[in-house]
């Protein structure tokens, strides 16, 4: 079924692409089938307890490398999410853009493929796997956060995006190589702790891997910026797919690493740090999407510190407000996308009085702004209830910092999610709106409503969650959520988060935010990528500077080197003056006339020097009986020269004057590189490694390639692949040749 | 450049076209059993192709063209194995009776040189043209004898 429903998806990216001829709502409902045909599979197995099932596809089997799938119940529910999420955003799109948008072929598209991409991802049950879908995560999500690629803010957005996911993607590739061969197996699921200082090294890697595509502190830099995206793609991305899939990254790897102290402190150092410094950030913001972008930061941070705690419990809360984040944070996208529609701001000091012009946006923000402060009768407040038990549960060190970490997170959370509906939503001078769009407010309620049905029906939660939670920790099974825990500590520390919380909130919303932060992390990152982007012109020019004859002594310099290590051992015993006296005499033509083109003046002279030596050479070939060779040298010494005498048409006459110090510098190289290569040449002889294989060949020749001439059947047949690649290898030279100096593409300028 | 106005070295070299073509023809059909093959027909093809460009007589065209075909040929012939099972670059011999020419013997190998000889052909006409051969030939200024 998982090869069924990946060729759907990508049959409807060309579908969409397709139909984007025919407007953009069109395209984005052609989008929509393949996720919710996914979506409706993934809720009816769920339903029915349908066993796991896996799928593997060989790719290289030399290397063991398989595209392998499986369906476990964490991988349902990220599907549920990924295609459920998705299909309410294509249609919150089709409120969104206007019907005569651009793009039209190619945002739906690029959607779909983004979605691909995360399906691939969640479905991954090898590393490699894992780790192509990841990078097609970080590549369409740059299509998709550059949508609006004629404004040159969103393409600088789109790029920060794009280098710090993909730097991180190279951590990861290394992390995983190491993680592959310390535990013996790329499959995800048959993952066993690993130790010693190279599972130390994959740990970090991995965490960093994650950190960048999760947007963990300091590499958060790129998410706010991703908010130049349009905003369907921030409620995708950064509720229910690309944000976490770091998140899932470090879900799946943690039972290998689970025992490291260094995944352990690392962990917790991202997640603290971004847990903290998101909410503050969601703090000073006044752009409305901007405060949720901060927030996801935030809340990813508690879903890292979670996992880094690596408890039962822990993860089984980290699952659970990974669930219910999915949920909340689309409705709140969903709904600050509507208000920049229907206002035309995003602006918290413009906007007000929301309550009263936009009610169901307002019903929508409330609901799920309550379930990311964490309070009754939410879905988010029963995870939230059990990310605080599990923290409270700790002992020692992890007790201490786990819980003041995530106890100051949670009162963060709830001050700036009482912020932000304060002063958009809250009293003040009202803002205008345009008509609703039913189409935005649709997949909004549905989102919200998601929210407070999972807290009735938090039995159906539970059946989606646990069996997720299972699957990364056996002992999770003795926990579930709960409507009402009692009273317990747990309880009475929310009590105490949300009322602190609340009262901070208030306290701060309606007090002027002077100015806004400035993006010192973002502008240090596009300062490195632009530093690169200058550095790497300037070492090209210092590396490539043009030069043929500096480029062919670097080469006859290095040859030389590579030569030494032959030359200096090896007999002089086996050689003879020749074994032919023609030979004495081809070598004489062949020395005379290297030395006549070293002297010669005339560009021409020196031209005619080489055709002589490479004509000497077809002499010698004939000498050793290859009379294959010798014609081909020959050949290719009559065009060269005929070429050389054309080239030389369109350059002086004689060869310039050159410094003495570069001449020597010349004349040493050559001189150096002749000696030892003869030297190398003669060792060579000395001793031939093994028997030459020419009396099979020639007895297999006929056989095998159906001919008597053993060179051709070699090269056509035996060898046929090197031959196709040397040819494709000539083929490209002369479309080269073509590009740079064409006188039918001059004369066509002309 | 002196050739383009020498009636003698044009009536040469169109004199002698035919029986290089031929030559290279040889090398082509030869190579399986003998010395030659598709590397150095395309040679052969290409030196005439050169001497007929700086005689004036032929222009250095369509060099694209006959590399994309050379391509086509190269890599069908490679990949056509595999449609019936076989390894890439599987060799299939033929042979057949001809009135006249008594038993024919070929194989898979005769396309893939002839492709390999069109992309020789072609390097050797985009250099022609990357060199600007042609206006070798017909710029008044280059006609004068070099000393």
């Amino acid at each position: 079924m998982i090869w069924v429903f990946l060729i759907a998806h990508v049959a409807g990216v060309g579908c969409a692409a397709v139909a984007g001829r025919s407007g953009i709502r069109t395209a984005l409902g052609v989008a929509a089938i393949a996720p919710t045909l996914t979506a409706m599979w993934a809720g009816v197995s769920m339903a029915s307890g349908a066993p796991p099932t896996t799928s593997t596809f060989p790719w290289v089997d030399g290397l063991g490398l398989a595209f392998r799938f499986r369906t476990d119940a964490l991988a349902m529910m990220m599907t549920l999410l990924v295609c459920g999420i998705g299909v309410l955003v294509f249609v919150y799109a089709i409120g969104y853009f206007a019907p005569n948008a651009g793009g039209a072929s190619r945002f739906p598209a690029s959607l779909l493929a983004f979605s691909t991409s995360m399906l691939g991802l969640v479905w991954a049950d090898s590393a490699w796997t894992l780790f192509i879908f990841w990078e097609l995560t970080s590549i369409t999500s740059f299509l998709l956060v550059g949508h609006n690629n004629t404004d040159a803010a969103v393409r600088i957005a789109a790029r920060r995006a794009l280098m710090i996911t993909g730097g991180g993607g190279l951590a990861l590739l290394a992390g995983l190589l190491l993680l592959e061969n310390e535990a013996g197996t790329s499959t995800l699921t048959d993952l066993t702790p690993v130790q010693g200082s190279a599972a130390n090294v994959a740990a970090v890697l991995v965490l960093i891997g994650a950190a960048t595509k999760s947007a963990q502190v300091p590499f958060h830099v790129w998410l706010p910026g991703a908010m130049a995206a349009p905003t369907p793609v921030s409620a995708y991305l950064h509720s229910a797919t690309m944000v976490k899939a770091g998140v899932l990254l470090i879900a799946v790897t943690g039972p290998a690493f689970t025992g490291l102290a260094v995944w352990k402190a690392v962990g917790l150092t991202f997640g603290i740090a971004s847990m903290l410094w998101g909410a503050v950030g969601a703090l000073r913001h006044r752009d409305a999407k901007l405060i949720l972008a901060w927030g996801t930061v935030s809340q990813l941070g508690l879903l890292v510190t979670l996992l880094s705690l690596g408890t039962a419990k822990s993860i089984f809360a980290a699952v659970s407000i990974l669930f219910a984040h999915a949920l909340f944070k689309a409705a709140l996208f969903a709904v600050v996308g509507e208000i920049d529609i229907r206002t035309g701001t995003r602006d918290i000091t413009e906007l007000g009085g929301l309550h009263r012009t936009m009610p169901i946006a307002f019903a929508v923000a409330v609901a799920a702004g309550m379930s990311m402060a964490g309070v009754p009768p939410l879905l988010g407040f029963a995870a939230k209830e059990a990310a605080i038990e599990a923290v409270l549960g700790l002992s020692g060190f992890d007790a201490v910092v786990g819980a003041t970490a995530v106890i100051f997170g949670s009162v963060l959370t709830v001050a700036y999610t009482t912020r932000f509906l304060i002063t958009v939503f809250g009293p003040g001078p009202t803002t205008k709106v345009a008509p609703r769009r039913i189409a935005m407010t649709i997949p909004a309620v549905m989102l919200a409503g998601a929210g407070v049905l999972g807290f009735i029906a938090m039995g159906t939660v539970n059946a989606i969650v646990r069996p997720a939670a299972i699957e990364l920790n056996p002992k999770a099974e003795v926990y579930e959520l709960l409507r009402w825990p009692g009273i317990t500590t747990g309880l009475l520390t929310s009590l105490g988060i949300v009322a602190v919380g609340l009262a901070l909130g208030a306290a701060i919303a309606r007090r002027a935010t002077p100015r806004i932060p400035a993006p010192v992390g973002a502008d240090g990152a596009d300062a490195a990528i632009d530093g690169v982007l200058k550095f790497a012109p300037r070492l090209t020019g210092r590396v490539q500077h043009g030069s043929l004859p500096v480029y062919l002594v670097t080469m006859a310099g290095v040859a030389t080197l590579a030569a030494l290590p032959l030359a200096l051992d090896g007999s002089t015993d086996h050689l003879v003056a020749w074994d032919h006296p023609l030979q004495a005499l081809l070598a004489l033509v062949i020395v005379a006339s290297a030395i006549a083109g070293a002297f010669v003046g005339s560009r021409l002279g020196a031209a005619l020097t080489l055709g002589a030596i490479g004509t000497a050479m077809s002499g010698v070939f004939v000498l050793h009986g290859a009379p294959d060779l010798a014609l081909t040298q020959l050949l290719v010494e009559t065009v060269i020269v005929v070429g050389f005498v054309i080239g030389l048409g369109h350059l002086a006459r004689r060869f310039p004057e050159v410094e003495n110090t570069w001449r020597l510098t010349r004349l040493v190289v050559s001189g150096l590189g002749g000696l030892i290569i003869m030297a190398a040449l003669a060792a060579a002889g000395a001793d031939p490694s093994g028997t030459p294989p020419v009396g099979d060949l020639t007895a297999g020749a006929v056989e095998v390639g159906g001919g008597k001439n053993v060179v051709n059947v070699i090269l056509t047949d035996l060898r046929g692949l090197d031959t196709l690649g040397e040819v494709v290898v000539l083929a490209v030279v002369a479309v080269g040749i073509l590009a740079l100096g064409s006188t039918t593409a001059r004369e066509e300028v002309q | 450049m002196i050739l383009a106005h020498s009636p003698i070295v044009q009536l040469g070299i169109r004199a002698a076209s035919p029986l290089a073509i031929m030559v290279g023809v040889y090398l082509l059909f030869a190579g399986h059993n003998n010395p030659g093959g598709g590397f150095a027909a395309g040679l052969v093809f290409g030196a005439v192709v050169t001497l007929r460009t700086i005689a004036g007589i032929q222009r250095p065209t369509h060099a694209i063209q006959i590399i994309a075909a050379g391509m086509a040929v190269v890599v069908l012939t490679a990949a056509a194995p595999l449609l019936w099972g076989d390894v890439l670059l599987d060799q299939k011999v033929l042979s057949f009776k001809v009135p006249l020419l008594g038993t024919i013997k070929t194989g898979s190998a005769l396309p893939f040189d002839i492709g390999v000889t069109a992309i020789v052909v072609g390097l050797v006409l985009s250099l022609l043209d990357g060199l600007s051969a042609t206006s070798l030939t017909n710029s008044p200024a280059e006609t004068e004898i070099p000393s």
